[in-house]
């Protein structure tokens, strides 16, 4: 039923996906000169409209119960304001438009070099014929191992200083909402996408299966962000990253401070923290941000930046900043 | 036929036009090609790297020759001694000796940028490749295995079609509106025939006389003399992306891919009418029927 119901789905963006780039873009493409780039952007389209059916989705949905049951109350929504270019930045597949420019060839190349060199990889479909290449097994197999990496990736990005400065643009905000989760910087975005095409790549992935984990996970991350009290299911906070966990990860004093310590890395599934014992279960709601955004005497009053392009700018001052100190201590 | 977006071989019944089933290859299969002898179809997974022999007529896959890298289109030599591969996305030619079994790399030929369709001569010299990012037509010498010469031909070149005695090969401009004509004896354009917005790729339609070409953008496909290196007629009311296309051997119908539309799309060539479209998976792209009417020589099958 499911499969049906994903193929219903997948057949309603497909119809979509058509009618947008033969009477849109194509003819704009055919015009422009770019037809070398024809298929790789019919395809990229499907991914557009996806990004942008998730928004409006997460919008409808959470949205309300974000008036309605909040966690904070805020005098405005000023802040926000960035969190959602943020998102349709994200989402309609910008930062994979510079990912396939800048990174894809060098990508190519490695694929080459590792059919030349013998290089093993994997390819988790014919592990166990009959069971491996069910989609449903792969897929869930893939989860698992793409979400353990997303665990360490997100580990990295709190323990090295100048990896830090980079994800403290995700971190400096101070207002968590549903819009929260793609304000990231930009580099850091390229970054994190090299790293799991390069083991989606190891591990077969399918490019099918592909948007759909990837679909998955951005919708579970932004009611990961929510500013709403969520109906309490039982043992689901155990299984999936909740709200209320991920919260934690965010609060000044709690979660995280810097690069010092942290605590409730994982992306998708708890079960990581919990294996590497980071997990915190302390479910009281404590302010979100950096230590020192705060104004004297608890921060230093830093800066981060309001909206998009200070934010991204804000963080080179800052490994800039990093870098100076590193090297004069040494 | 191939869905190259979903990974995946569709199996039809041609005189039933009903999919009768579907069985995994490996990643984005685009292409695929009879062998010398008849007894096996090679399916060409351009991401995995790898071949698929199967039946032609079950689709049953028969070995997998792995390490063939980034096969988007691949040939035989007319004389069956060389089998080519055109890597779209690494850049490269790679020349493999074939002894009627086994393919033995002779040589990776570096050739940028995005070498896509090929086509050969007659006495098994050279292999023709469009450049389809650089705008370029590029001859390989099979024997030594060095690129001879390259020459402009026009916006995103992409199939590649050899006249009967050599005489000209015939590029589809998908950046274009129309076919070049190119005297490659002289290495020089000599007629650019108007089809339709993104001309792209070739089927001859076995009459001795015609040849048709597919228009991506325009969606329509064009009837191309091909003796007066003249456009004859165009069969418009068709799906979105006609890509790759094949005849059935009675030379009734003309079978074309859907690229943009998840559609086989069956054509009547005596009134030029769509009259069937089959649904199959996303993107489809190669098709080849084990009952069909023949591909002239020295253009690969």
């Amino acid at each position: 039923m499911i499969t049906e119901i994903v193929a219903q789905l997948d057949n309603a963006v497909s119809t979509l996906q058509t009618l947008l780039y033969v009477d849109v873009v194509q003819p704009i493409f055919f015009k422009v000169g770019l037809m070398g780039y024809d298929e790789d952007t019919y395809d990229a389209l499907y991914w557009v409209i996806i990004g942008a059916l998730e928004i409006l989705l997460t919008f409808a949905v959470l949205r309300p119960l974000e008036a309605l049951r909040p966690i904070e109350t805020w005098q405005d929504r000023k802040a926000v304001r960035a969190d959602v270019i943020y998102t349709w930045i994200a989402k309609l597949g910008i930062i994979n438009l510079a990912f396939f420019f800048l990174l894809q060839p060098v990508f190519n190349h490695w694929q080459s070099l590792i059919a030349i060199y013998d290089i093993p990889n994997i390819d988790i479909d014919s592990v166990w014929p009959g069971v491996t290449d069910q989609p449903v097994v792969s897929f869930l197999i893939y989860l698992v191992i793409l979400d353990f990496a997303g665990y360490w990736y997100h580990r990295w990005q709190h323990r090295f200083g100048v990896w830090w400065e980079l994800h403290a643009v995700h971190h400096s905000q101070q207002q968590m909402s549903l819009w929260a989760d793609d304000r990231n910087h930009f580099l850091d975005d390229i970054i994190q996408a090299a790293f799991f095409a390069a083991i989606s790549l190891f591990i077969g992935v399918q490019p099918s299966q592909f948007v759909v984990l990837v679909a998955v996970g951005n919708v579970l991350q932004s009611i990961q962000h929510v500013n709403a009290h969520l109906p309490v299911v039982p043992y689901l906070d155990r299984l999936l990253v909740s709200p209320t966990f991920h919260r934690r990860h965010h609060a000044i004093g709690y979660g995280h401070e810097g690069t010092r310590y942290g605590c409730n890395f994982g992306v998708l599934f708890p079960w990581w923290d919990v294996l590497f014992k980071t997990a915190a279960w302390n479910r009281a709601t404590e302010p979100t941000g950096i230590r020192d955004q705060l104004p004297a005497p608890e921060g230093l009053g830093r800066n981060y930046g309001h909206g998009v392009l200070a934010q991204q700018w804000h963080a080179f001052g800052r490994i800039a900043r990093r870098l100076r100190r590193s090297t004069s201590s040494a | 036929m191939l869905d190259s977006g979903e990974a995946q071989l569709t199996l039809i019944d041609e005189a039933k036009r009903k999919v009768l089933g579907t069985q995994p290859t490996g990643k984005e299969p685009h292409h695929l090609m009879i062998t010398p002898d008849g007894n096996s179809l090679i399916v060409a997974d351009s991401v995995s790297n790898d071949l698929i022999f199967v039946d032609p007529h079950s689709g049953k896959v028969q070995k997998r020759v792995e390490d063939i890298e980034d096969p988007y289109q691949l040939g035989f030599s007319p004389d069956h001694k060389w089998f080519v591969t055109a890597g779209l996305r690494l850049d490269r030619v790679d020349i493999y000796r074939y002894d009627g079994h086994d393919l033995t790399l002779a040589k990776r030929v570096p050739l940028a940028k995005t070498p896509s369709h090929m086509t050969f001569s007659s006495d098994a010299s050279t292999v023709f490749v469009t450049l389809q990012d650089s705008g370029e037509l590029a001859a390989i010498d099979l024997a030594t295995q060095t690129v001879k010469w390259k020459m402009p031909v026009g916006n995103t070149p992409a199939g590649l079609w050899m006249t009967p005695g050599d005489r000209d090969l015939l590029v589809g401009m998908t950046g274009e509106d129309d076919v070049a004509v190119v005297d490659w004896h002289k290495q020089q354009v000599v007629k650019r025939i108007q089809t339709g917005k993104g001309a792209h790729n070739f089927r001859n339609l076995d009459d001795g006389k015609h040849v048709a070409v597919t228009n991506r953008v325009a969606s329509t496909i064009s009837i191309l003399d091909y003796t007066t290196l003249q456009k004859v007629g165009d069969i418009d009311g068709l799906l979105p992306g006609p890509d790759d296309m094949e005849l059935s051997a009675d030379r009734k119908t003309l079978w074309v891919m859907f690229r943009f539309a998840r559609h086989v799309g069956v054509i009547d060539l005596t009134s030029r009418k769509l009259i069937d479209t089959i649904e199959v998976g996303r993107s489809p792209h190669g098709l080849y029927f084990a009952d069909r009417a023949p591909v002239y020589a020295p253009n690969p099958d």
